[in-house]
């Protein structure tokens, strides 16, 4: 930029740009403007956010820990089997839900299913999203591009789908039984709803995971081919860690995603054990808990906390790594 | 009037020794154009060749051939008189450093050079001692801990070749591996790598463009044009006599003339005048100084003699624009049909 040029910028920009800060009171006031103006664009979905989910959230939990007056008084009133705290909080319902074999069973399944659906889905988005920054060519795209079609199809519309083709006069068991082999009944069993469960999820995390391996220079890779290693070895020691914060991403959305879910396992899962998304709303609707109901989401939201706490350690110690914090 | 022979040195190895490296015939297509066009070339055991061109000369193709990232359409890749043209690079006896430097960001600095000794299952105390000892060779035992995000550019540098270095390579391939540094720090590195380099004996081969790089740390220095070698020769021979107009063109500063008095010249025959050789002497034909750029030491003149302008290095007092000067040339090289015919004509005064 020419000197003729800087000055004509000047010219241009506003006259409190280039008016010196002003010192004492002046100054602190308006400062004190400028801080005001950003609160109030910032209180809108701030009040929104706790209007509608904050609050919601604590009156939810204070009613699983027995506070049934005030907002709740109405759900206290109509549900059935509600504690009442005579003191400050009581654990009652919780206690309620353990001692009853159904909750534990379903507990664990909800686990089971969240636990193994993320690890098949992080394990077919890596494998196909290395295949692609690897290998590439037609059967890597091709493969990429079936892997993302669920995206476009609603969940309720796979999850029927998918019931059809694995239920006992399913397409599945159909096409066997037409060269006299016996398939097995996936639908209404746990294996049923990961399957679905996975299908449900792999776009998401392929898009991640495919996404995280394409940003890391080919420099990267050559240099460790240079160095001797194969391809499990680039894989595990470099493509993965590398592409570490967008597979963290993957798995903790996938997991929470998975624990919370209600319409897959509401189609495809057995009616025992079911998964605590479907329990929620049983205890809710058709048992009239509602008291339970919010204590089991409470032991959901628990377990959900602690996959988001690994998403953002993972973040914290990517930053610390680049020298960001 | 003294002749030089501008037959480029095809290998630097004495007769009937193996060597180092050995490029055969190398042919690359890439997109339905030849990259690197029928490259043949011998490096000596231990001697340093930097391959220099213009971007787009097939400098950096060469080099990841040799390297195994990419296989020649035709032609061979020997070490020490092994053929490794079909071995991957993971398989091949060379390191090689990149220009970005390639360090992976999740590793300390001791954790990447130590990375391909993991990867060769060397003993975990061997890794230990080696990784120690090429850190202090290159002067990064205090950084072993720290992330490449944590160090600069230069110890960047310095850590991507300890990496190369700790594998032993028979042949260490450096990519341009000074071109991310500041002007300063170059020169610094640039001696550092010379020295160890030497030190260690290994056959290297370096890619830059950048002529002044190539010419201080190179025992030779292969100039690249369109995929083909236009001239392998020592820094010194280069300079002083360029085999090809386009080599004189690229190594150094030069005045290209039809004729050597200014004039009409013969067809097909070019002079390149170096502004070392033009001197400023009041006998001299008749000129007018246009610009003047100091460089320090010396000051680069332009002078218009008859409509031509003539660049000079002036050393002492320089001229003042507008001034009016002789202009003496007294040494130039000329070419016929592009190809050296006499590298040292000298002018009479």
């Amino acid at each position: 930029m020419t000197a003729l040029d800087h000055s004509a910028e000047t010219a241009r920009r506003p006259r409190e740009a280039r008016r010196p800060a002003r010192p004492g009171g002046a100054g602190r006031r308006a400062e004190r403007r400028r801080a005001a103006v950003g609160f109030s664009m910032a209180l809108p979905p701030v009040l929104v956010i706790s209007l509608f989910v904050g609050l919601p959230v604590v009156l939810a939990v204070a009613f699983s820990l027995g506070v049934t007056g005030g907002l709740n008084r109405t759900a206290a009133v109509i549900g059935q089997d509600v504690h009442s705290t005579d003191g400050l909080l009581t654990t009652a319902a919780y206690e309620q839900l353990f001692a009853d074999p159904r909750f534990p069973r379903d507990l664990a399944a909800t686990v089971l299913v969240t636990v193994v659906t993320t690890l098949v889905v992080l394990g077919l988005a890596i494998g196909i999203a290395v295949l692609l920054r690897l290998r590439g060519g037609w059967a890597a795209t091709l493969l990429s591009g079936l892997a993302v079609v669920p995206l476009f199809i609603p969940v309720v519309i796979a999850s029927w789908a998918i019931l059809t083709f694995y239920s006992a006069d399913g397409f599945l068991r159909s096409l066997f039984a037409q060269v006299g082999l016996q398939a097995p009944v996936l639908g209404f069993t746990v294996t049923g709803v990961i399957i679905a469960s996975v299908w449900v999820n792999l776009p998401f995390a392929l898009l991640m995971a495919a996404s995280g391996m394409q940003a890391i220079p080919d420099a990267l890779i050559d240099a460790a081919r240079d160095a001797g290693a194969g391809t499990l070895r680039i894989v595990t020691r470099v493509l993965v860690p590398l592409a570490g914060i967008p597979l963290v991403i993957a798995g903790t959305f996938t997991a929470i995603g998975v624990l919370g879910q209600f319409t897959v396992p509401y189609f495809t899962g057995p009616n025992a054990p079911q998964q605590l998304g479907v329990d929620i709303s049983k205890y809710f609707q058709s048992f009239n808990q509602p008291q339970q109901a919010a204590a089991i989401a409470v032991v959901v939201f628990v377990i959900a906390s602690g996959v988001a706490a690994t998403y953002v350690w993972a973040n914290f110690r990517s930053a610390k790594q680049e020298g960001r914090v | 009037m003294a002749r030089t022979s501008t037959t480029p040195p095809a290998t630097a190895a004495e007769p009937g020794t193996t060597p180092g490296l050995r490029l055969a015939g190398l042919t690359k297509v890439l997109g339905g154009r030849t990259i690197v066009d029928d490259l043949t070339l011998d490096i000596a055991p231990g001697e340093m060749v930097s391959l220099l061109g213009p971007s787009g000369c097939g400098k950096t193709t060469t080099l990841r051939l040799i390297a195994g990232f990419l296989h020649p359409d035709a032609g061979r890749v020997e070490v020490d008189g092994a053929d490794i043209t079909d071995l991957g690079p993971e398989r091949r006896p060379s390191a090689m450093v990149f220009q970005n430097y390639a360090l992976w960001p999740h590793m300390t600095i001791s954790k990447n050079v130590a990375f391909p000794l993991k990867v060769a299952k060397v003993p975990r105390a061997e890794i230990a001692r080696r990784v120690a000892e090429v850190l202090e060779l290159v002067g990064l035992s205090h950084h072993a801990g720290s992330r490449p995000a944590h160090i600069s550019g230069g110890e960047q540098q310095r850590a991507a070749l300890a990496r190369a270095l700790v594998q032993r390579p028979k042949l260490l391939l450096l990519d341009e591996p000074l071109s991310n540094l500041d002007a300063k720090l170059r020169v610094r590195v640039r001696e550092e790598i010379r020295d160890i380099q030497q030190r260690l004996g290994i056959t290297t081969v370096l890619v830059t463009h950048d002529q002044e790089e190539a010419l201080s740390v190179s025992d030779r220095v292969a100039v690249m044009n369109e995929g083909r070698i236009e001239q392998v020769s020592t820094p010194a021979e280069l300079y002083r006599a360029p085999a090809t107009s386009f080599v004189a063109g690229f190594i150094g500063s030069s005045n290209t003339l039809a004729a050597l008095d200014l004039g009409e010249g013969e067809p097909g025959v070019t002079w390149v005048v170096r502004p070392e050789d033009v001197r400023i002497d009041p006998s001299g034909m008749p000129g007018v100084v246009r610009r003047v750029l100091p460089h320090g030491h010396y000051a680069e003149v332009s002078i218009t003699v008859r409509d031509t302008d003539l660049r000079a290095f002036v050393t002492g007092a320089a001229p003042e624009p507008g001034e009016e000067v002789g202009v003496r040339i007294v040494r130039a090289l000329r070419y016929r049909d592009g190809r050296l015919e006499d590298a040292h004509v000298e002018v009479p005064a």
